[in-house]
């Protein structure tokens, strides 16, 4: 995405650092504290008394890290540490992950939690995003279907297989000549129709199974559970590049909902982020509640929520988008908890197999579109 | 065991194997329709009876260790030691009919040509028979049951398996009629390995390097030296299967051993890693292990040796790994900050690990001296001699051949 930049971004964030270090420099020569200015940022917040903006991209607030304070020392000192780590990524043009940072100075980071508090706190004061420090991920998600890319020179391509899985790359800068359309003869063209996005890999693994890419075309990727940042700027990307519709298969339940919402909205961990993560224009395609009577599920399949589904469903009901941006999906997630039941996708495949693939998915889409024509 | 009956042991050693079958779903078909009829046979004989179901016993007391006579390898296997399902025993009827329940649903998915993963199956049955299946424990169980009586392999009864495995360097795999793959250049993500076994099977492999190197975690090491190219300083392939290995990951680790004989297969591992079970991870019964960071030297012999856990499955992949770190001697390239004390299970793993017959001499001295330091560390803790240590280590213990 930065390709060809990434190194006057290199540059950029350098010569901030820097000047960030002479600050404190400054600050400590003249015998005061160095106030460091933390700017925080939410994807959604709990107070619905009033219009929110939490869709703005705007800082919901900042705290101020001082020496003065000792519940601040160490983390300052943490943050320091860290950003020396980054400045010799960024010098020599190396990658790591959060972990391999973590294992710099393991007894005084103690934990992992607190090199990824520094890390976001350095994203913020820097104004970048976590790639530009050079930091990584680890990739876990895969994708199938009509597309065709390169990456680090590995050509990913469809036309002989749409139904192979490939695992999605982890430096998004690396995907070159991003195209979906196939022209095996000149005057034939094809092209994906939409993404479709489902939670679990064993549900990838029954589209694989299926042939869905064969006898639909489509792209179907999945993040094997909450989307990591990998999958997430993939998604992205294709969004960006392709403007296909986007649709959404979760469990119908509240960490399905959880990972929609995520894929949607972004998560908190990377709020700072958030605009450049987020699809919004993903669709919820399933599985609902309702689904349950529409689609003749059997009445074991339907599991009872427990405790903490309960409380969770009842937290993520108090999220200020679900009253302003997305109310329907609100209502649906109400049903679920009045019902105090969920189920799983898998529990689609009970009558037949091949439901998921020649039933469920297509007309799901249909509905959509209806939706949509009106 | 005495010298004599060890070394009639050994002569006889493949007669005593039982293993699992790699069909394909006509044959397996007919295995179930075999167990249908013989049941019915002795139903409808003169004397009828209700059969038991005899399947290979999966505990501990059923394996058996076969030492490599003409080669390295040794491995794990299961013998002809039978227990048995039965309708007669009163609280262990609905066990019985599970089997029978299990194999008419995968009889149903094979005839109409499709696979199924375990959690649509448990699905399938809490549905058809609500009052024998309520968790899917108990499914994965009755597979295993299932394996265990017609000795066909999970994935020829039709189950799908996913593999979290990643093969990334020097070699070239190229499915029938598709564009071969450069694993050299699938950039710090690697090719995904296929849970699809005969996919795997039908891959053609073509390699230049001279070394493959497996690797316990994905995170900070298989990409690290994907991303670093290790592969190119140092001819070679690397393989991962995060954490403990599926069995995809390794059926493709031995055809590639069997395809390359020449390459020595060196396993990089944490000093113990943090473990997350008390039993002996030898002798455990559960079939799906996907725990956070088990004992480092625990994953390298489930490459090396199979495991019970596998059961009838785990003999036939076993590999001839060696074992190249982290040992004893890297812990001087560790500075003491990064090393962590052991933990009690720690040291209950390593107990079981030395006390195990199957571990070899070497590698009992090493565990001894863990013990005796009392602390572990984990492979990334190598970063702290900068990022580009890991290559050098690797490359420096390769030349040296620093490997048992």
């Amino acid at each position: 995405m930065e390709g060809i930049r990434s190194s006057t971004r290199s540059r950029d964030l350098l010569r901030k650092i820097k000047e960030f270090t002479l600050s404190i420099l400054e600050a400590l020569s003249e015998g005061r504290s160095p106030l460091i200015f933390i700017q925080s940022f939410r994807t959604y917040c709990t107070n619905l008394d009033s219009i929110c903006s939490c869709r703005s991209n705007k800082p919901s607030g900042h705290e101020i890290l001082t020496f003065q304070k000792e519940s601040h020392v160490h983390r300052i000192d943490v943050l320091l540490r860290v950003l020396l780590i980054v400045q010799q990524l960024l010098q020599e043009n190396k990658h790591a992950s959060k972990r391999d940072i973590y294992y710099m100075h393991p007894l005084i980071f103690s934990d992992q939690s607190v090199v990824d508090r520094a890390i976001n706190d350095i994203c913020i004061l820097l104004q970048c995003s976590r790639h530009n420090l050079n930091v990584v991920s680890v990739g876990n998600g895969l994708v199938m279907g009509w597309l065709r890319f390169f990456e680090a020179g590995r050509k990913f391509d469809c036309i002989n297989s749409p139904n192979t899985a490939h695992t999605i790359p982890v430096l998004v800068e690396d995907v070159k000549d991003l195209s979906f359309r196939w022209l095996p003869h000149a005057d034939l063209v094809s092209a994906a129709l939409y993404i479709l996005v489902v939670e679990k890999e064993s549900v990838f693994q029954r589209l694989e199974n299926d042939k869905f890419c064969s006898k639909n075309r489509c792209i179907v990727i999945t993040g094997r559970g909450y989307p990591g940042v990998p999958t997430r700027r993939f998604l992205r990307l294709l969004m960006d590049k392709l403007s296909l519709p986007v649709y959404c298969l979760v469990d119908c339940d509240p960490y399905g909902f959880d990972i929609l919402a995520t894929y949607r909205f972004g998560s908190m961990q990377m709020a700072y982020d958030a605009k450049f993560l987020r699809v919004p224009q993903i669709q919820w395609l399933g599985a609902f509640p309702s689904d349950s009577e529409n689609y003749d599920l059997p009445k074991q399949c339907l599991l009872p929520l427990t405790i903490e589904d309960k409380r969770k469903t009842e937290a993520m009901l108090q999220r200020c988008y679900l009253h302003q941006e997305v109310p329907d999906w609100r209502s649906e997630l109400e049903l679920m908890l009045q019902r105090g039941t969920k189920f799983e996708i898998e529990a689609l495949s009970v009558h037949s197999l091949s439901f998921l693939s020649e039933v469920y998915i297509p007309s799901k889409i249909q509905e959509i579109k209806s939706i949509c024509q009106v | 065991m005495d010298d004599l009956s060890k070394s009639s042991m050994k002569f006889f050693s493949d007669q005593q194997l039982c293993f699992a079958d790699i069909l394909l779903p006509h044959e397996v078909q007919v295995r179930i329709q075999v167990t249908v009829l013989n049941f019915l046979n002795i139903l409808s004989s003169p004397d009828p009876a209700i059969s038991d179901l005899p399947l290979i016993n999966r505990k501990s007391s059923n394996s058996r260790v076969s030492e490599g006579i003409l080669t390295d390898v040794s491995w794990i296997f299961l013998s002809h030691s039978f227990c048995s399902r039965s309708l007669m025993k009163a609280n262990a009827t609905k066990a019985f009919i599970r089997v029978w329940k299990v194999m008419e649903m995968c009889f149903e998915i094979l005839i109409q040509d499709k696979r199924v993963t375990q959690r649509e199956l448990f699905y399938k049955l809490l549905c058809d028979s609500p009052h024998y299946f309520s968790s899917q424990l108990q499914v994965n169980r009755t597979i295993q049951d299932v394996v265990a009586l017609l000795r066909c392999s999970r994935y020829s009864l039709g189950i799908m398996a996913s593999s979290k495995g990643l093969v990334a360097g020097r070699i070239l795999l190229q499915e029938p009629n598709q564009e071969a793959v450069d694993c050299s250049a699938c950039g710090s993500s690697g090719y995904a390995i296929s849970g699809d076994l005969n996919l795997l099977e039908s891959l053609v492999m073509k390699t230049d390097a001279r070394y493959i190197v497996v690797v316990e975690k994905v995170h900070a090491i298989f990409q690290r030296l994907a991303e670093d190219n290790v592969f190119n300083q140092i001819p070679s392939i690397l393989l991962t299967a995060k954490g403990y290995p599926d069995i995809a990951t390794r059926f493709l680790l031995h055809r590639m051993s069997r395809a390359f004989p020449d390459l020595p297969i060196l396993a990089l591992v944490d000093w113990y890693g943090s473990a997350t079970r008390t039993k002996d991870l030898f002798f455990q019964l559960s079939h799906s292990s996907i725990s956070k960071n088990p004992a480092g030297l625990a994953i390298l012999s489930t490459y090396k040796f199979g495991s019970i856990g596998m059961g009838l499955e785990a003999y036939r992949y076993a590999c001839n790994v060696k074992w190249l770190g982290l040992r004893g001697d890297d812990l001087q390239l560790i500075p003491q900050q990064s090393l962590a004390p052991l933990k009690p299970r720690d040291l209950q793993i390593a107990r079981s690990l030395i006390s195990s017959r199957i571990l070899q001499d070497n590698y009992r001295q090493e565990l001894a001296v863990m013990m005796q330091s009392g602390q572990r560390a984990e492979i990334e803790a190598l970063y702290s001699n900068g990022y580009d240590f890991l290559v050098k280590y690797l490359a420096k213990k390769i030349v040296q051949a620093n490997y048992i």
